[in-house]
C-alpha cells in the first residue's frame, strides 16, 4: 500500500505531461505582433467584426482580457 | 515519505531571490557586484515593450546618481545574442543605454532571481536584495532616485 501511494506521489509531480510553468522571461514567442488577439492586421480584424455585426445583428465576446505577459 | 515531500517543494523552490535574500557568490562575482556599492540590477529583453520604455529612463538616472556608491548593471535574457546586441546597439545609437550590460542567452541569471515578471529590477548591497520593482513603472527614473535616497 505504501509502495503505491509513494508511486502515486511520483507520478503526480514527475509525469506532469505538456504541462510547462512558461518563466516570464520564457515568453518571447508569446510577445510577437503575430501572437495578438487581432493577429498581424488589426485593420482586417476590425472588417471581420463589421461583417459579423452586419449578419449577426451583435457583437463583443471576443476579446480577451490581458495576456498575463504584461510585455505589450 | 514526510522528509521526502518537504524537501522536493524545498528544492523547487530553492532559487527566487526575494528581499533580504543573499545571492550566491558565483552569480554576484559573474555579475561583478562583489563590491560595497549598491548595485541595481536590471532584467531586460529585446521583445520585452515594458523594458524597452524604462531602458532610457534607467539610463538617465545612471546620470544622477553617484556612481561611486551605485552601479546599474543590465541583463539581456534574449536567447538570440544577436538579437539581443542588436537591440542594445539601436539603443546606445539613441543614447539611451549608458550602464554595463551583461547577456544571458542560457538565461542562467534570470534563472537564479526568478523574477514574478519583465522588466524587473533589483537593488543588491553586499550581496544582499533590498529591494525589488517589478513591472512596468512610470517615472522609473525618480523611483530609482527617491528608493536609493531612502537606502541612505
Amino acid at each position: 500500500m505504501r509502495t503505491v501511494v509513494t508511486m502515486s506521489f511520483c507520478a503526480l509531480f514527475l509525469f506532469t505531461g505538456c504541462v510547462k510553468d512558461v518563466k516570464p522571461w520564457e515568453k518571447e514567442t508569446l510577445a510577437k505582433e503575430s501572437m495578438k488577439e487581432s493577429g498581424t492586421n488589426p485593420l482586417a480584424k476590425k472588417y471581420e467584426e463589421h461583417i459579423y455585426f452586419s449578419k449577426e445583428a451583435s457583437r463583443g465576446g471576443n476579446g480577451v482580457a490581458g495576456g498575463g505577459c504584461g510585455c505589450n | 515519505m514526510k522528509a521526502a515531500i518537504v524537501s522536493f517543494f524545498l528544492l523547487t523552490n530553492l532559487i527566487a531571490y526575494d528581499k533580504g535574500d543573499t545571492i550566491s557568490d558565483s552569480i554576484a562575482s559573474y555579475l561583478g557586484c562583489n563590491g560595497d556599492k549598491v548595485y541595481i540590477i536590471d532584467f531586460f529583453a529585446s521583445w520585452c515593450g515594458s523594458c524597452k520604455k524604462e531602458i532610457p529612463l534607467i539610463s538617465k538616472a545612471n546620470t544622477a546618481i553617484d556612481t561611486n556608491k551605485v552601479e546599474i548593471i543590465g541583463v539581456d535574457v534574449d536567447k538570440d545574442i544577436n538579437a539581443g546586441i542588436k537591440f542594445q546597439n539601436k539603443l546606445k545609437g539613441e543614447n539611451s543605454l549608458n550602464f554595463r550590460v551583461i547577456n544571458d542567452p542560457q538565461n542562467l541569471i534570470i534563472s537564479e532571481f526568478s523574477p514574478i515578471g519583465m522588466p524587473t529590477l533589483y537593488y543588491v548591497k553586499n550581496k544582499k536584495v533590498v529591494g525589488i520593482i517589478t513591472g512596468a513603472v512610470d517615472n522609473i527614473d525618480e523611483k530609482i532616485i527617491n528608493d536609493l535616497k531612502e537606502m541612505e
